[in-house]
């Protein structure tokens, strides 16, 4: 009994020791940075996006994807304390293509050296901003020969492409219809650049030694079906120029983006 | 194919044991059709995992103590995406325990388990593993056995009759052993670990009737989980079980099936002391099985299907889970 009564003891010390809160919340990070994975996973609805797939739509049309590319900038984060970090503008700039996903899907943006703190919400421009398109072609860095590779550039005058969205879709009247999206700010005439933010479901801890990912989905679906539900027989097939329609997909396409998940490890 | 490989492995250990069984000459434990007590074992199956847990917690049906062995196989499947067209990865879980019930005195006794674990999965058609040592865990039990009220003319009745309930009452404690990786987190199924790398309170509380025609056990437990230095928390765990089961006697064996449900509420996951969603769930599993008993042998399968679930956000489903093992009485 007395063996048991010890043993009994030395469990509840066990329990109860291992309890105890042994948390240091003056963790000192000045000067430290870490690395952040935001990866960008392009879905319809609940479907994971797939190229040539038919997708339907308002107003009973359809639409089937080639290409599926867009424009991220301006990428910051804001700290529980309320500190913003930019990323530095050079670098801050990211074309997400569809094309270059892994095999769930999913594009990766690496932020490096990251000032390291505890990060509750994100935030990141659609497009590109008319301070950054100020900076003249010179200006854009090593970017402007990216974006004209990737087909997200008009000519330097008219600048860059926000989204660039290919394919074909089918209504009551047409059948496999040509259909692009070739949103932007169109040099200076428009401004369709778009700021996005969102609250992180859990806040991400950027250390040294750790490698967190935020998990951002973008539903193509409300790009068509989003603030403003737009018919592609109503002028929405060929979005290039125009002030009116740009626009409307600009704002749409601000609207598609959300925080799945974190990880942090 | 697993299922059969680990069979295959398993087969030529049961026959030596069965061989043993029948050398031996030790008197049966059981001398009349009427129930011993059936008493609990432990397996808090936490890891490999969070999904496959203590409901499954059941040993020997009419011997209080024993050592033995058990094979347990599991399958998962697990969404890896966050869309309802994702891929599914199949999850497979193995695991090989060594186990015992050993008693201090009549009122007390304590079990222990010490589990292998074997864990494989298929992701977009290329297969991991991992394995190793896992958690093992230890709880102290105490029995206590409820008697017939005695005849009034007979108060000074030497023997107090056995009414065959009793209730036990369990303090554990669950022991990391096991290792825990924290690359691992990143996976839709957060069960993929040989080990949760957490010391865990488990606190149970036990029911047996054994009547002439059939016997019950139930067991409630709840798993208090710490964090892990990872600062990783998996959620604190309600797990409950009851079982039926009757006995024939087969010459010189005891045949002993059972029918039974069981289940698990998980809380969600914590991670520096922010919860997860999509990490907490819930199962109910309905069990049958046998067990033969030969002399102090004993033979047990018990095989578990999900009656309803919904784990993880509904991102793991849990499939079935078999179980062979073998107890010799002490």
């Amino acid at each position: 009994m007395k063996i048991l009564k010890i043993s009994f003891a030395l469990l509840i010390c066990a329990i109860v020791s291992s309890c105890s809160n042994d948390d240091d919340n003056t963790e000192d990070l000045s000067g430290q940075t870490g690395e952040l994975i935001i990866k960008f996973d392009n879905g319809v609805g609940d479907q994971d996006f797939i190229f040539d797939t038919s997708y339907s739509k308002s107003n009973n049309e359809t639409y089937k994807l080639s290409t599926l590319k867009y424009l991220v900038s301006n990428i910051t984060l804001t700290d529980t304390e309320g500190n913003e970090y930019m990323y530095p503008s050079e670098k801050n700039v990211f074309i997400i293509s569809e094309a270059n996903a892994n095999n769930a899907g999913e594009i990766y943006v690496t932020l490096e050296d990251v000032d390291a703190a505890d990060y509750t919400s994100i935030s990141f421009g659609v497009g590109i901003d008319q301070g950054r398109y100020a900076l003249g072609a010179d200006g854009q860095g090593d970017f402007l020969t990216t974006a004209e590779a990737e087909g997200m550039m008009w000519s330097w005058a008219t600048g860059y492409r926000f989204t660039r969205i290919d394919g074909t879709y089918s209504s009551s009247t047409v059948t496999d219809e040509a259909l692009n999206i070739h949103m932007g700010s169109v040099g200076t005439s428009i401004d369709n650049y778009r700021e996005v933010t969102l609250s992180l479901p859990n806040t991400v801890l950027i250390r040294e030694d750790k490698s967190p990912q935020i998990h951002v989905v973008a539903d193509i679906a409300k790009l068509f079906d989003g603030t403003t539900s737009v018919s592609f027989d109503d002028g929405y097939a060929q979005v290039h120029v125009d002030e009116t329609t740009t626009g409307v997909i600009a704002n749409n396409a601000a609207d598609m983006f959300s925080v799945h998940h974190v990880h942090n490890e | 194919m697993n299922v059969f490989q680990n069979f295959k492995l398993f087969a030529p250990i049961l026959l030596f044991i069965s061989v043993f069984c029948n050398a031996s000459t030790i008197d049966p434990p059981i001398k009349s059709v009427s129930f011993y007590e059936y008493d609990y074992d432990y397996d808090c199956d936490l890891c490999g995992c969070t999904t496959g847990s203590g409901s499954f917690g059941f040993g020997t049906l009419n011997n209080a103590n024993f050592v033995g062995v058990r094979y347990i196989n599991q399958h998962f499947e697990s969404k890896n995406g966050i869309f309802s067209n994702s891929p599914v990865s199949e999850e497979t879980f193995n695991t090989y325990q060594l186990w015992a019930q050993i008693p201090i005195n009549n009122s007390f006794y304590f079990s222990a388990n010490l589990p292998y674990q074997d864990l494989s999965r298929k992701i977009d058609g290329t297969n991991e593993n991992i394995n190793g040592i896992g958690d093992a865990n230890i709880i102290g039990w105490f029995k206590l056995p409820f008697y017939k009220k005695p005849a009034n003319d007979v108060m000074e009745s030497m023997e107090k009759e056995n009414s065959g309930h009793s209730l036990q009452f369990g303090l554990g404690i669950k022991l990391p052993t096991g290792k825990f990786e924290e690359a691992l987190v990143d996976r839709v199924n957060p069960g993929f670990q040989v080990g949760t790398g957490s010391v865990d309170g488990i606190f149970s509380l036990g029911y047996s009737f054994a009547g002439n025609t059939f016997g019950v056990n139930t067991l409630l437990s709840y798993y208090l989980k710490t964090e892990n230095k990872n600062e990783y928390k998996f959620g604190n765990q309600f797990s409950y079980s009851t079982k039926f089961y009757t006995a024939f006697p087969i010459k010189k064996t005891m045949l002993m099936p059972f029918l039974g449900v069981s289940g698990d509420v998980f809380n969600k996951i914590e991670q520096y002391g922010e919860t997860i969603n999509d990490t907490d769930g819930s199962i109910l599993n309905s069990s049958i099985g046998t067990e033969l008993v030969v002399n102090r042998c004993i033979f047990g399968v018990n095989y578990t299907l999900p009656i309803s679930q919904n784990l993880f956000g509904g991102n793991v489903t849990s499939k079935n889970r078999l179980s062979l093992y073998f107890n010799f009485a002490l």
